[in-house]
């Protein structure tokens, strides 16, 4: 391995770590959200109604494994492969012969 | 002869009186609660090996008429629209109202048709809990189905007059449902759902005109 591939794995491994560390931070979700689910606090009329808390919608983007994080490491592993044979000087190759 | 008659009449008011279950609040009479609030709310709830998915509805129409003292004479409607449907995932969205799914555009509302009121049970003057059997309709096909319910009544007052005029009916109500009793297949978005989905109505009702 040269150097240029040396660079090019670090770096897919780098970009690869944070997407999953922006995943995890995100809340760890399987699949991406446009939105969630809010619990509202329930009022004392609510209360008496002898009802159950609701849910109420707020549009929010949450980054999930499924596709974003998993589509963007994909892509970054692929690029890294064609990169790696790309930077296999001929020296390697003679090397590797 | 009349004497006997009279009896029957009365013993069989009497009886029917000695029965009915209802509320005992400051109403009387036939009332009828409108449930079109954007605050209502039905719920889907449904796993899949992924994750679980919550489905709420906000378009809740409809209305319920009953005799505040006698519960089992309630009658009514409940009704959604699919469209209205969300799960917080705009394609499983579009998944779910396609002609694979719930097929909006040829069945566009899911409804609860109430048939019958039993297994009464009263838990105070305004609150009442009971087994509402309905026709549940959704992809076109229609189910008989029971529903856990419970009612509290609220007579106007200065509280309820924060929600809504009039006097206020709390529903709250859960029932299973079979997804291939409804001909629904379990898959959206190439996620198999489980085939029971429960259903959670959250409701208030006006009887103001």
């Amino acid at each position: 391995m040269n150097t240029k591939q040396k660079y090019v794995v670090i770096i897919a491994l780098v970009l690869i770590a944070a997407a999953l560390i922006l995943w995890l931070v995100s809340g760890g979700e399987i699949l991406s959200k446009d939105g969630v689910w809010v619990e509202k606090e329930m009022t004392e009329l609510d209360k008496a109604l002898g009802l159950e808390p609701q849910k109420e919608y707020q549009a929010k983007f949450i980054l999930g494994l499924l596709p974003h994080t998993a589509v963007f490491s994909g892509i970054v592993a692929g690029l890294s492969i064609i990169l790696f044979f790309i930077f296999k000087t001929k020296k390697t190759r003679e090397k590797n012969e | 002869m009349n004497k006997v008659i009279k009896s029957i009449v009365l013993l069989l008011l009497a009886v029917s009186v000695t029965f009915a279950q209802g509320f005992k609040v400051k109403a009387s009479g036939e009332q009828t609660f409108n449930f079109e609030d954007k605050r209502n709310q039905v719920k889907f709830f449904s796993t899949t090996p992924l994750e679980d998915i919550t489905g709420i509805s906000n378009a809740v129409k409809g209305k319920v008429t009953l005799n505040v003292s006698d519960i089992k004479t309630m009658k009514g409607s409940i009704i959604i629209p699919v469209s209205s449907i969300k799960t917080a995932i705009d394609l499983r969205d579009e998944h779910l109202r396609s002609e694979n799914w719930l097929d909006a555009e040829n069945y566009p509302e899911i409804s609860f048709v109430i048939k019958s009121v039993g297994d009464v049970k009263v838990s105070a003057d305004n609150k009442l809990e009971a087994k509402i059997t309905g026709d549940f309709t959704v992809h076109g096909v229609t189910k008989e189905t029971v529903a856990d319910v419970s009612l509290t009544y609220l007579d106007a007052s200065e509280q309820t007059k924060q929600y809504a005029p009039g006097d206020l009916l709390g529903v709250q109500a859960k029932f299973n449902i079979t997804l291939s009793d409804f001909e629904v297949e379990n898959m959206v978005v190439g996620q198999k759902v489980s085939e029971s989905i429960e259903i959670t109505a959250t409701l208030r009702g006006s009887n103001a005109k």
